[in-house]
């Protein structure tokens, strides 16, 4: 029973189903791409939008009078004596500076509250100011150039944020102190530009979103990765060569596959509980900081990095190892210098990929207090400090829309360092790959 | 090995080279009993036919060696495979030699038909023949059913040839030395004689043949001799 | 067949290089070798012959312990290497695969220099004194494996750079540079070309000088074409073993003959 032959140039009806199939699901899988390109865009665009601002800030720059009668009575230039001055008495002088300024240069703007010039300036110019002169006792007496920063709401009035309808319903800021703005801009007394406090400085208060910075949350996650690195290297590579190389297979070994493997699903949350608890109350380590925040993350990332190490190992042929073995290495010999170097890219790959999840991860780190408000730069492993991640959550809560600005910047901070440590990841295994 | 190989085609080519043989081996007896036929019956047309037939055994024989050489190349034989192409070639020699001498004794009985008759030479030469030919199809028998028990009968029977020759010989001597006009007649006699029991002896190379490629041996050479000529101390001459 | 003979005998000596005794071999529940007796000859090539599966390799891996790698497999019976049990508890395998080096069927070079391909085992064991002693044994080496012309320019290219057939001389030459007794080659031919493997039986006879060579082969003429010993395995028995001419034009036993002329049995 043959077919009656049929031409291989007229399609026949099954082959073109087979075709369609193929197309729709083509189109099918062009869509699914497609769908998570947008939902990428939009949230790149949207962080973007929202933050590129955050690195850029509002000044006001006049020249500055420091007067010794305010700044220091005694005239003796003595610290103990002019750390007396509260920055209370440099924000007068601050205020005095700027109404100078717009009285030297003519400007007159109608409206202006008693107090609406001097709040034009940053709470937190005056505690700079004072910074300043206290490290450089000499400047008193002279006419400096001092940058101010300028009000949050002044600041927002050049990002958008605020209009002057929005300011005529604000109690904090005034048309009338907009109209002033712009009259010092047009002056070039008043200057936006490139704001590198963003990542240097440390966090602000709730009053001053405008000098508001990631300092410290940069150091704390630093020290935490160095703790995390430093720790889940060296445990998670040879629990993965163990695992892979020398352990016997059986009951036990199972076992304990079976629970890295659920280890690495359990929710993150449940280590900050356990570092809590044994870090913590039980060790006393001291909270907020980063050995605690390391440590928590360490216990994380471990299974996260002895996965892929094994599938790496397991990578390689084992006609290398046979190859060792059969002209006489040992075990440890065949292991260190054949399979280790093999599969070095894919291990690295994986710590890059866990350090960079440990980086992102915020929800252990709110329950070993890391979520504090920290001024100081944290000078060691045991200093209170926060994290990019803990830091970005802090200012989403905060009630001056200013700090969203601050957190979808904080956003991009992270996203650069996890770009660079993918890239790095990808750099290193296209580096180190061999062939076999 | 009764067994199938994997590769049928093998099998294919093995039977075909088996077939072509005995095709030989039926042509080369048929010469046989015809020339022995022709020389009794004084029959020139048979022994012409026999002569011509020859040339057919010669490409017989050229045809088997090409498709054991193709075999060889193509599907390198080993062990009971290999002792089979082998033995097929030499057993193809033994028959185109044996045809050979048909054919001599086809022409022989073509110059002796114009002589007169020596005795009943002619009966007893047919009956040799006859006996040859027995031996021949048995060890063909006995190569295609690999069976090495009849060809080491085929070997035995040898001697009987052998003692046929004898008698025939001495016989012929007898005639010469009664009547030397008989002489050339006798040699001619002699020589389809000898001949004869050349093809025996042919007969018994095919039968070891036949045990090589069943027991992967040749048989020790303590061949049954019944060949008493040398020892009348008279050369027999050989052609 | 009978030159054979004199061929092998005028290599020179015929000890007994490994002689093996009632050995079984078990992966776990499943009896991988039965009952297997073989003396394997110093100065010749030994080839172990068989359908797969039928416990030639797996035996070819208990000549230098490679099987020690595999839990579930245990070893019963004696293996004397020179008279010496190979798997008394005083012996370390390690030692052993240097005295038996190993090939294996893929071209396996470490994914390194030529140079440090071969001079791994001699480093590992500290066979040489000094760097001129360790240049002189991976000539000597890349030398018998006939590889040193094609590669002495390159000595510090990677390994994984040469052709297949370059890679398993490279692989013999890794083998050879730590003086073993014995080569065991695990099919060393089956990955490569008809060039490639004509090269690598030229080598394994120019071998059969120096060493005791044991080659595991699936391809029937490469078994007739370099060895002068033949064991035929079948199902985890050692059926017939003999010289390789006899073996292959008048074998004893029918499944040998089934196996060899490519009959079902």
């Amino acid at each position: 029973m043959t077919a009656p032959r049929r031409s291989l140039l007229a399609p026949d009806p099954r082959t073109i189903a087979r075709n369609r199939a193929e197309a729709r699901f083509r189109a099918y899988g062009l869509g699914a791409v497609g769908v998570a390109l947008v939902a990428l865009a939009v949230l790149l665009l949207s962080i973007f939008g929202n933050g590129s601002s955050a690195f850029y800030q509002t000044y006001l720059e006049v020249p500055v009078m420091l007067p010794e009668k305010s700044l220091d009575k005694s005239g003796t230039r003595d610290i103990e004596v002019m750390k007396k001055v509260t920055t209370v008495g440099y924000a007068k002088v601050l205020k005095t500076a700027l109404d100078e300024a717009i009285e030297a240069n003519g400007i007159i703007v109608e409206g202006l509250g008693k107090k609406d010039v001097g709040n034009m300036i940053s709470d937190e110019a005056a505690a700079q100011l004072r910074n300043m002169v206290l490290a450089d006792p000499t400047l008193v007496g002279q006419t400096i150039a001092f940058e101010m920063l300028a009000n949050g709401r002044i600041d927002g009035y050049y990002k958008g944020r605020v209009t002057r309808e929005s300011a005529a319903l604000d109690s904090n800021v005034s048309p009338a102190q907009l109209d002033l703005a712009d009259a010092l801009a047009e002056k070039g007394l008043l200057a936006t530009r490139f704001n590198l406090d963003f990542i240097t400085a440390p966090d602000a208060s709730d009053q001053r979103p405008e000098a508001a910075g990631l300092g410290v949350a940069i150091l704390g996650s630093f020290y935490m990765m160095i703790v995390v690195l430093a720790l889940s290297l060296p445990i998670g590579v040879a629990t993965a060569v163990y695992l892979e190389e020398f352990a016997v297979k059986n009951r036990f070994t199972d076992v304990i596959e079976v629970n890295i493997s659920n280890l690495a699903a359990v929710p993150s949350i449940v280590f900050g509980i356990l570092g809590l608890a044994i870090f913590i109350n039980f060790a006393h380590l001291p909270q907020s900081a980063p050995i605690v925040g390391g440590l928590v993350l360490t216990l994380m990332t471990l299974p996260r990095i002895i996965i892929p190490a094994r599938a790496a190992l397991k990578a390689v042929p084992p006609s290398i190892r046979d190859a060792a073995l059969g002209v006489g290495a040992s075990r440890m010999q065949s292991v260190f210098h054949h399979v280790l170097p093999l599969a070095a890219p894919g291990i690295l790959t994986g710590m890059i990929i866990g350090l960079a999840q440990a980086l992102g991860e915020t929800a252990p780190l709110l329950l070993i207090g890391m979520v504090a408000f920290v001024r100081d730069y944290p000078g060691g492993l045991f200093d209170p400090a926060t994290a990019l991640p803990v830091q970005v959550y802090n200012w989403t809560q905060r009630a001056d829309p200013a700090f969203v600005e601050r957190a979808s910047g904080a956003i991009i901070v992270l996203l650069i360092f996890l770009l660079i440590m993918n890239t790095a990841a990808i750099v290193l295994r296209r580096r180190f790959e061999r062939r076999w | 090995m009764t067994e199938q190989h994997i590769l049928r085609a093998f099998d294919r080519d093995l039977e075909t080279i088996q077939a072509q043989l005995m095709k030989m081996g039926g042509m080369v007896e048929t010469a046989i009993l015809e020339a022995s036929s022709a020389l009794e019956a004084r029959d020139d047309e048979l022994a012409q036919k026999v002569r011509s037939a020859d040339k057919a055994i010669d490409a017989m024989e050229e045809r088997i060696n090409e498709e054991a050489a193709r075999l060889i190349a193509l599907r390198a034989p080993i062990a009971t495979d290999l002792r089979m192409v082998l033995s097929v070639m030499k057993i193809a020699g033994s028959l185109e030699r044996i045809g050979d001498y048909a054919k001599n004794m086809a022409k022989r009985s073509v110059l002796l038909a114009q002589m007169p008759t020596v005795g009943s030479a002619g009966g007893s030469l047919r009956r040799m023949s006859k006996a040859v030919v027995g031996m021949l199809s048995d060890a063909l028998d006995a190569h295609v059913s690999r069976d090495a028990d009849l060809a080491r009968d085929v070997l035995n029977r040898d001697r009987e040839i052998d003692q046929m020759y004898n008698a025939l010989f001495r016989e012929f001597l007898t005639h010469m030395m009664e009547d030397p006009r008989n002489i050339t007649a006798c040699m001619h006699l002699h020589f389809i004689a000898k001949n004869i029991e050349r093809m025996g002896d042919h007969a018994t190379t095919i039968a070891e043949q036949v045990i090589y490629l069943v027991t992967g041996v040749m048989p020790e050479e303590d061949r049954p001799k019944a060949d008493s000529v040398t020892s009348h101390g008279v050369d027999g001459a050989q052609s | 067949m009978n030159d054979m003979r004199v061929s092998e005998s005028a290599v020179g000596a015929q000890d007994v290089k490994i002689s093996a005794r009632k050995v079984q071999v078990f992966y776990g529940e499943n009896h991988a070798i039965k009952d297997v007796d073989v003396e394997i000859l110093d100065r010749t090539v030994t080839a172990f012959i068989g359908p797969s599966g039928c416990g030639k390799s797996t035996f070819l891996r208990c000549l230098n312990r490679m099987n020690d790698t595999i839990p579930i497999c245990r070893v019963e019976g004696d293996i004397m290497l020179d008279g010496e049990d190979i798997y008394d508890r005083r012996v370390d395998p390690v030692q052993l695969r240097a005295k038996v080096g190993m090939v294996f069927q893929k071209p396996n070079p470490f994914p390194k220099s030529i140079y440090d391909n071969v001079a791994y085992g001699p480093r590992i064991h500290g066979l040489t004194r000094n760097k001129a002693e360790l240049d002189e044994v991976v000539e000597q080496s890349l030398r018998r494996a006939a590889l040193w012309n094609e590669v002495k320019d390159r000595l510090h290219a990677p390994g994984t750079g040469l052709s297949g057939g370059q890679q398993q001389r490279l692989c013999i030459a890794r083998a050879v540079a730590t003086s073993p007794e014995v080569l065991l080659m695990d099919e060393p031919c089956s990955a490569l070309d008809p060039i490639a493997t004509a090269q690598v039986e030229e080598l394994i006879d120019e071998l059969r000088a120096n060493f005791s060579v044991v080659i595991v082969t699936h391809s029937m003429q490469q078994a007739a074409r370099v060895s002068q010993k033949t064991a035929f395995f079948h199902l985890g028995n050692l059926v017939e073993y003999g010289e390789t001419g006899d073996i292959f034009t008048r074998p004893q036993d029918p499944r040998t003959e089934s196996y060899i002329s490519g009959r079902i049995g």
